[in-house]
């Protein structure tokens, strides 16, 4: 009954209900729509940053990451693959890698890269390179001079397929380890960083160049969702001999992308409490309203015995039905346009044409989560009946004297 | 006469003095919001802008035509020192320096490294650029330092080196002869940025010259202008003069050697916009009930006015005069609170706990300081003006529609 | 001793459509004014009073027929023509909310002066004088919400005469009064249609109202059932 009753009088001026929902649905809609756009656009940059030679996990020599030369290597491969593959939920992947730094050459061009030496077939399963070659061909497993440079690289060098460039490297020995490539294929990359930094060749023809017998740099794993990292990683921590190995996942190992996801995290809550808030005041001006128009009739309840709490819980249920109905609308509305946009992406490159050096990709394509979603929705309910309390207590306040000669 | 209307505009916005505080209250909010955030914006694009500038390219660079793209050693300023002459006397240039670059190897007793060494001028590289300060260990180059440098603090620690510890230089001369050379570590610096910290060594020029054969050339004249305003002037009036020094130059400014910087900010700049068109769609919204109630629950009024003879013009003028006296009134509340919430942090700063890592990378302080401006606040005013005074017209027109008969009939 | 006619009315007819019902309000009305008549137009509610009061006023327009004011037939007159005409030539007063709220007594008067472009200092003295006839002096700063409401109705009433209209307009001036308030307004408004010749047309359904009219013409369902001139003046 007085469901009914708080229900018919949002609609006795249905112009204002109309209004304030406005209002309501272009805020609630923000925030699921910019929300699910920003975390697209996080989700991307952390989706890049781990199949760019990152993986969730990696094992690595402890020293590796301050000292990263071949000498600080898992000399024992096995114990890693032994440790490891128990844990891996089904749907993981791993490889292993040898990562030195190098110079590469030509006759006329030199730079510092990243030589990475790859199991090409494991390879392919846990980081970007196995679809990136858009020229020629990707590496046979056994390929002793074979190099995959990336197309950003292979302009400056003004080289192309079937050139040779010439590596150098710090070999096992500490001496200056040279081998002469020839590049088989060309990568394509998100950023023109990466393109220019990694060169990827054989696992065999790395170990060759660098008087290796056996051993690697690094392990990666691929996990079939990031939620699964750091239980694995702290499985993994237990069985191995950790030192001299050390585990590390992608928090660790890609700190930029782990803080710029939380900045967004902050900044998403901070923009729901400031929509809201400039929401807050539509609602409570609306119910004020409403509720001095009908000063006259809260009179009357009261004269009837209406408790004032019933008068608050009459206005709260009013309001509860505009938040009701101009959050399901705010849903729909942005669950419609995010699923339109999740397929063809919004092309953010009119915005700025070269997003890329910041390792952004051109097109963010939004993405819903279930946690920007229901934190959207309780931010709007919940503070929503919050303010409602404001002009609930007015209208519980009139007595029924002076509601009564209000005209 | 106007002022009649005025005054009752004024006494009708005062008649339901909650509803139009409140109403007013939004404004101010997004006003605050606005002109804090745009605040923000403009500060911290600032403080990137001047980072960038004083750690790495200067306002402007003078480079051989192509050098910008190739990099190529060969591609360099022939006759420095004539260019610099006419750099002083340019009007609006504040000062200079020159440098040049080579992609080369870097080696200490067990590491090799690939590292950009920059031949610096010792003596006017401080005035031009931050690095003299982001010296953290050992000293600054002197003039007479001659095989001396200093190294990123992350190519240090990858190298094993530190102050007073030999490294060899091994790279191409400009004539295509191997440049090779030992340096000792004079001192290291830290800028915070990554990259930078990572893969450069700095010696002086003459030493440089020497290594890799430049034959007097530099690749780069570096220029500080008075201001960043004065920039533009100054690129047209080298580009002018340069010619008669020597062909094949080209003037650059931090736009064109920092393309990435002007597209983050740029983008931010859009994004940022986006959010606030939103924000002030809402509270457009949010007040638009408040001026349509002042019609609807007015007609009777509105009625006796058209009865005396006024008319639905004059009636809509007094309502766009009440509407625009809100959010008139509340956008003024707005640039104030904004203008004081943005002086206390742009006194006490935001300190960002957690993410100083990324602020580093792009060269901002830990502590963000916003920057009032005459942009940032009627920049600020002017959108939330813009926006909300569609609310303003919606009902003015209502009232234009209103016939006499309608709103007379609800007197009885 | 006749004079010309301030309003005259012609076969006029007013419908309204109240949701999918046809009503007629008027149905074929004529009816001629002339200058000087203190007229009671009485009836019960829903007879058609307001209707043809709003009619007269150029606040609504008849669908048939014709109504002419001063010799100009008002139903060719545009929206912003009507509005001068009332302006200059027809004063209203209303049963209730006849005052705006924000402005003071003084100034509800001045306002129509202002409409017509008087002076403001001619306008203040005006509007003294008249709230001074009307019994109101020393209250010139009230706010409605400050007067009672006989007070109220004599401030409506003074602005209604202030602007020297051809004709006076009341819907119901008493309705909501008490009978001794009611009384003194109707010896006011007597008073200036004897004093000045100011011509009243108004609408009641009180006996003691139609006391006070020197000519009461009764309306039923649209159409004119009487018309006399009484010499009668009120026993109070």
């Amino acid at each position: 009954m007085h469901t009914l009753m708080a229900w018919r009088n949002i609609w006795r001026n249905p112009r204002r209900t109309l209004v304030i929902l406005t209002a309501v649905v272009i805020g609630v809609w923000s925030m699921i729509f910019l929300g699910a756009l920003m975390r697209g656009l996080t989700n991307q940059y952390l989706e890049i940053g781990i199949s760019t030679l990152t993986g969730h996990i990696q094992v690595h020599h402890q020293d590796f990451r301050s000292d990263p030369v071949i000498q600080n290597r898992i000399d024992r491969p096995g114990r890693v693959a032994e440790a490891l593959e128990p844990l891996l939920p089904p749907g993981s992947h791993w490889t292993e890698r040898i990562r030195v730094n190098a110079i590469a050459n030509t006759a006329r061009h030199a730079q510092g890269v990243t030589l990475v030496g790859i199991d090409p077939e494991r390879e392919a399963r846990v980081s970007f390179i196995g679809g990136a070659v858009k020229e020629g061909n990707y590496l046979e497993p056994d390929d002793p001079y074979g190099i995959l440079v990336g197309k950003a690289l292979a302009e400056d060098f003004e080289t192309r397929l079937d050139r040779r460039v010439v590596l150098m490297s710090l070999g096992v020995d500490g001496k200056v380890a040279s081998r002469a490539f020839r590049i088989r294929g060309i990568f394509r990359a998100e950023t023109e960083a990466t393109e220019k930094q990694y060169m990827f060749v054989t696992m065999a023809a790395a170990r060759d160049m660098l008087g290796l017998e056996r051993g690697v740099t690094e392990a990666a794993v691929l996990l079939p969702s990031h939620e699964l990292t750091g239980k694995t990683a702290e499985a993994l921590e237990r069985r191995l001999p950790t030192p001299p190995l050390a585990v590390q996942t992608w928090r660790d190992l890609l700190p930029l992308v782990r803080v710029t996801i939380e900045l967004y995290d902050t900044f998403i809550f901070l923009w729901f409490l400031v929509v809201f808030i400039a929401m807050a005041f539509g609602i409570v001006n609306t119910l004020l309203m409403a509720v001095f128009e009908r000063v006259r009739e809260f009179g009357l309840l009261k004269a009837l015995g209406m408790r004032p709490r019933g008068i608050v819980q009459g206005v709260l249920t009013e309001s509860f039905f505009l938040l009701l109905l101009g959050t399901a609308a705010g849903n729909a509305l942005g669950v419609l346009s995010v699923n339109l946009l999740a397929e063809s992406g919004i092309d953010l490159s009119a915005l700025a044409g070269r997003l890329a050096e910041v390792g952004m990709r051109r097109v963010g394509y939004p993405q819903l989560q279930a946690g920007g979603f229901r934190l959207a929705n309780v931010v709007v309910f919940v503070l929503g009946i919050v303010v409602s309390l404001y002009p609930a207590v007015k209208a519980a306040r009139f007595t029924p004297v002076e509601a009564l000669a209000h005209t | 006469m106007k002022s009649f209307t005025t005054q009752m505009a004024w006494r009708n916005v005062w008649r339901n003095p909650r509803r139009s505080v409140l109403t007013m209250a939004s404004v101010a909010f997004a006003g605050l919001i606005l002109i804090f955030m745009l605040s923000w914006q403009f500060g911290s694009y600032d403080t990137m802008i001047n980072s960038a500038v004083s750690i790495h390219t200067g306002h402007l660079q003078v480079q051989a035509e192509g050098y910008h793209d190739k990099r190529r050693i060969g591609q360099v300023v022939e006759r420095p020192d004539a260019v610099a002459k006419v750099v002083e006397r340019t009007k609006g240039v504040d000062t200079y320096t020159t440098r040049a670059s080579a992609f080369s190897l870097v080696s200490s007793e067990d590491r090799t490294y690939a590292a950009l060494v920059v031949g610096i001028d010792p003596e006017r590289e401080p005035a031009v650029s931050t690095l003299e300060s982001l010296v953290r260990k050992g000293s600054f180059l002197a003039p007479d330092d001659g095989y001396q440098a200093l190294i990123g603090r992350l190519l240090a620690r990858n190298l094993k080196v530190d102050v007073g510890d030999e490294i060899v230089l091994l790279g191409q001369g400009r004539d295509g002869s191997i440049a090779a050379s030992a340096v000792r570590v004079k001192g290291v610096f830290e800028s915070g940025q990554d990259e930078f910290d990572r893969s450069t060594v700095q010696i002086p020029m003459a030493a440089f010259q020497e290594v890799y054969a430049m034959r007097g050339g530099v690749h780069e004249l570096v220029v500080v202008c008075e201001s960043l305003d004065s920039v533009p002037a100054v690129k047209q009036r080298l580009a002018s003069t340069l010619p008669g020094v020597e062909k094949g130059l080209v003037v650059l400014d931090w736009k064109e050697l920092m393309p990435g910087l002007v597209q983050s900010i740029q983008m931010d700049l859009i994004s940022g916009f986006i959010f606030y068109v939103i924000l002030i769609l809402v509270v457009a919204f949010s007040i638009l009930n408040t001026f349509l109630m002042a019609i609807f629950e007015r007609k009777k009024e509105f009625g006796v006015l058209l009865a005396l003879g006024s008319t639905p013009g004059r009636i809509s003028r007094m309502i766009l005069a009440e509407c625009g006296v809100m959010t008139g009134l509340g956008i003024a509340a707005g640039v104030v609170l904004g203008a004081a919430v943005t002086l206390y942090f742009e006194a006490h700063g935001i300190a960002f706990s957690g993410a100083e890592e990324i602020l580093r990378q792009f060269g901002l302080p830990e502590r963000m300081y916003p920057e009032l401006s005459l942009l940032s606040a009627t920049v600020g005013a002017g959108v939330v003006l813009l926006i909300t005074s569609f609310a303003v017209i919606y009902p003015a027109l209502r009232v234009l529609r209103l016939r006499p008969v309608d709103a007379i009939s609800t007197i009885q | 001793m006749e004079t010309q006619s301030i309003v005259s009315l012609s076969d006029v007819t007013k419908t309204y459509r109240q949701g999918r019902v046809q009503i007629t309000a008027l149905d074929g009305v004529s009816l001629e004014v002339p200058q000087g008549d203190f007229l009671a137009l009485a009836g019960p509610s829903g007879s058609g009073k307001t209707t043809l009061l709003n009619l007269i006023g150029g606040l609504d327009r008849a669908d048939s027929g014709s109504i002419r004011l001063n010799g100009n037939d008002l139903g060719a007159m545009s929206e912003s023509e009507l509005a001068g005409m009332r302006l200059e030539q027809v004063g209203f007063v209303f049963q209730s909310y006849n005052l705006i709220p924000v402005l003071s007594a003084e100034e509800n008067v001045e306002y129509v002066m202002l409409l017509q472009g008087v002076a403001a200092r001619e306008r203040r003295e005006k509007a003294r004088a008249i709230l001074d006839d009307v019994g109101l002096e020393g209250m010139y700063d009230r706010r409605p919400a400050e007067l009672s409401g006989g007070q109220q109705q004599r401030v409506a009433v003074a602005r209604a005469v202030v602007s020297g209209p051809s004709i006076v307009l009341a819907d119901e001036p008493t309705a909501n009064l008490d009978s001794a308030t009611g009384r003194a307004l109707m010896d006011m408004m007597r008073s200036m249609n004897e004093a000045k010749g100011v011509t009243f047309v108004f609408s009641t359904h009180d006996r003691m109202v139609m006391d006070y009219a020197g000519r009461l013409i009764r309306i039923r369902d649209g159409r004119v059932a009487g018309d006399e001139r009484r010499e009668g003046e009120a026993e109070s």
